[in-house]
């Protein structure tokens, strides 16, 4: 099970925002290595090899998480809190993905440390543009230390 | 003869001797009497003598004196040739004081030639102070007039003053009367104090009813945010797929359905968007600042200008005054009026806007004026409402929330918003900020 480097963590309860964030990766030959999961606890266990995840290796880290803000059960802000505070993962860029400028939102995660913050909009051509680019600066320009 | 001469000579020698013996016994008689006078001139010249012998012994003693008197004066004449030469020298300083004395007698002269005109001088201020005088006993004969009317003023205040006594007393007797009622008002506080706490405590009830409709509404608007756009997106994002890989599946009236459900979905998604902008300004507080009305008017122009890249339209920025308030705020309202005045000259071949303030009242008045559509002034009631619109987006698109949010900013700046307008001539809206 899943030996294979894993690129992209995408972490979306909305299945046809999951869907349209998948195409748009796929459109720019980015979705080569995506794991799609669908709530915050689910990522968590998933991260930390636990629950339904245990024994999965965690040094196997993704390049970057697209993490959706407001999900069922543990939210994104509660999930990149976990992340950023843990020496083991604090170093895997996270794109926080919304629907909202809400605007204690974006506070919230800059203080949390995140690395890209993005409002999905309405149109569709403008959300396919927006996925693409912070997936290719994470994945092909930027320069994670490991 | 001879007998009778001899006898003759007899008697008469006789007669002398007669004569002789009384003149000698007068004599003698005399003799005796200087005899006595000698021995008295003798006893006195004794005494005389006595006294020579004692003048004597004066006159050695007088000439001894005049001896120490005449060495005296040989040194008293001694002094007086050095006195003399004093005196002479004394001489000469008198000349030369003289000389000055001269000198100081022709000042004098020069002195009291202007002594003369001071005296005309004094003589004409004489004539002044005569004529003040004049002036003086007709100021004393006011001052004498002003003093009956004085006199008369106090015997009315002494009335006024017993007046005031009365007064007084009527004061006393209210004060008692106020003391009364200040009693009652007392009860009355407390039972006001009674009522007060009972209010509160309904203020602190509702103020936590309303917080709670608050967060209600906080989180509705979130909801609205978030739960309402994501369906939105999945349907413009889906149609878009549809269009883009399925297009040769599909025929002209299809394609343009879909062309209708992508135009619609991002419609409502501007019209989310700007629904929230106008709850968010509602919750936001004014953080006042100098504004830079200038600068603002000028990055908004640029700003929008690239949007209309085919048009032909001149904006034209008067003299527009500076004002205190919330510069993001401000932006925003002149972001929606000068967007709106290039919106609605769409359909003029040249459109002009004019932008500028003046001054009214204690009031700085901005406008935005352009020659374009204008409105009906007859529905002007629904101009600032949300979602209400004069044009149908067929004509001019948009949602409907530019002007209720710039009313809603004003506000909030204790300003003022309104508009004049003429179908098919133009608008001009006025904004008002209070004390700038």
């Amino acid at each position: 099970m899943l030996t294979t480097n894993i690129e992209i963590l995408l972490v979306e309860d909305n299945k046809s925002d999951a869907r349209l964030a998948i195409r748009a990766l796929k459109k720019h030959n980015l979705a080569n290595n995506l794991i799609h999961l669908i709530d915050g606890a689910q990522a968590l266990d998933f991260i930390f090899g636990k629950g339904e995840y245990l024994g999965r290796n965690i040094e196997n880290k993704p390049k970057v998480i697209f993490l959706d803000i407001k999900m069922p059960k543990v939210s994104g802000l509660e999930v990149l809190r976990v992340i950023k505070n843990d020496d083991r993962t604090k170093l895997i860029p996270v794109v926080m993905m919304t629907s909202s400028k809400e605007e204690k939102d974006i506070l919230e995660s800059h203080k949390l440390g995140v690395n890209s913050y993005v409002v999905k909009p309405v149109s569709f051509d403008n959300f396919s543009k927006s996925i693409a680019e912070l997936g290719f600066y994470w994945l092909v320009v930027n320069n994670t230390p490991q | 003869m001879e007998n009778k001469n001899k006898s003759d000579q007899l008697i008469k020698a006789t007669r002398e001797l007669a004569f002789q013996n009384e003149e000698k016994e007068k004599r003698a008689a005399e003799l005796i009497i200087a005899d006595k006078e000698l021995l008295f001139q003798t006893q006195e010249k004794g005494k005389r003598a006595a006294e020579l012998v004692i003048a004597d012994k004066e006159l050695v003693f007088q000439t001894n004196e005049k001896g120490k008197r005449a060495a005296e004066l040989i040194i008293a004449n001694k002094e007086l040739a050095f006195q003399n030469e004093e005196k002479e020298k004394r001489a000469a300083e008198l000349i030369i004081a003289n000389k000055e004395l001269l000198f100081q007698n022709k000042e004098k002269e020069k002195r009291a030639a202007e002594l003369i005109i001071a005296n005309k001088e004094l003589a004409f201020q004489n004539e002044e102070k005569e004529k003040r005088a004049a002036e003086l006993i007709i100021a004393n004969k006011e001052l004498l007039f002003q003093n009956k009317e004085k006199e008369k003023r106090a015997a009315e205040l002494i009335i006024a003053n017993e007046e005031l006594i009365f007064q007084n007393k009527e004061k006393e007797k209210r004060a008692a009367e106020l003391i009364i009622a200040n009693e009652e008002l007392k009860k009355a506080e407390y039972h006001i104090v009674e009522l007060n706490i009972g209010l509160e405590m309904k203020i602190v009830e509702r103020t936590a009813q309303l917080e709670a409709v608050n967060k209600e509404l906080e989180s509705f608007s979130y909801s609205v945010s978030h739960d309402l756009r994501a369906p939105l997106r999945a349907i413009n994002g889906f149609t878009q797929i549809l269009v883009e890989d399925h297009l040769e599946q599909l025929d002209e009236d299809a394609k343009s359905v879909l062309d209708e459900i992508i135009e619609n979905s991002q419609r409502m998604g501007e019209l989310i968007d700007n629904l929230l902008e106008f709850s968010r300004i509602g919750k936001q507080n004014v953080s006042t600042v100098n504004v830079g009305m200038k600068e603002l008017i000028e990055s908004v122009i640029t700003e929008l200008r690239p949007q209309y890249p085919n048009r032909n339209i001149k904006t034209i920025l008067n003299k527009i005054k500076n004002i205190k308030g919330d510069k993001n705020m401000i932006k925003q309202v002149f972001i929606n009026l000068i967007g709106n005045a290039f919106k609605y000259t769409g359909k003029k071949d040249e459109a002009i806007i004019e932008i500028g303030s003046y001054q009214e009242n204690k009031n700085c008045i901005c406008y935005v004026k352009d020659n374009g559509a204008g409105f009906d002034m007859q529905y002007y009631d629904k101009l600032f409402g949300v979602f209400q619109r004069l044009h149908s987006s067929n004509e001019f698109e948009g949602t409907g929330v530019g002007l209720a949010t710039i009313q809603r900013i004003i506000t909030k700046h204790g300003g003022k918003v309104w508009a004049e307008a003429k179908v098919d001539e133009g608008a001009c809206f006025y904004i008002s900020f209070p004390n700038c």
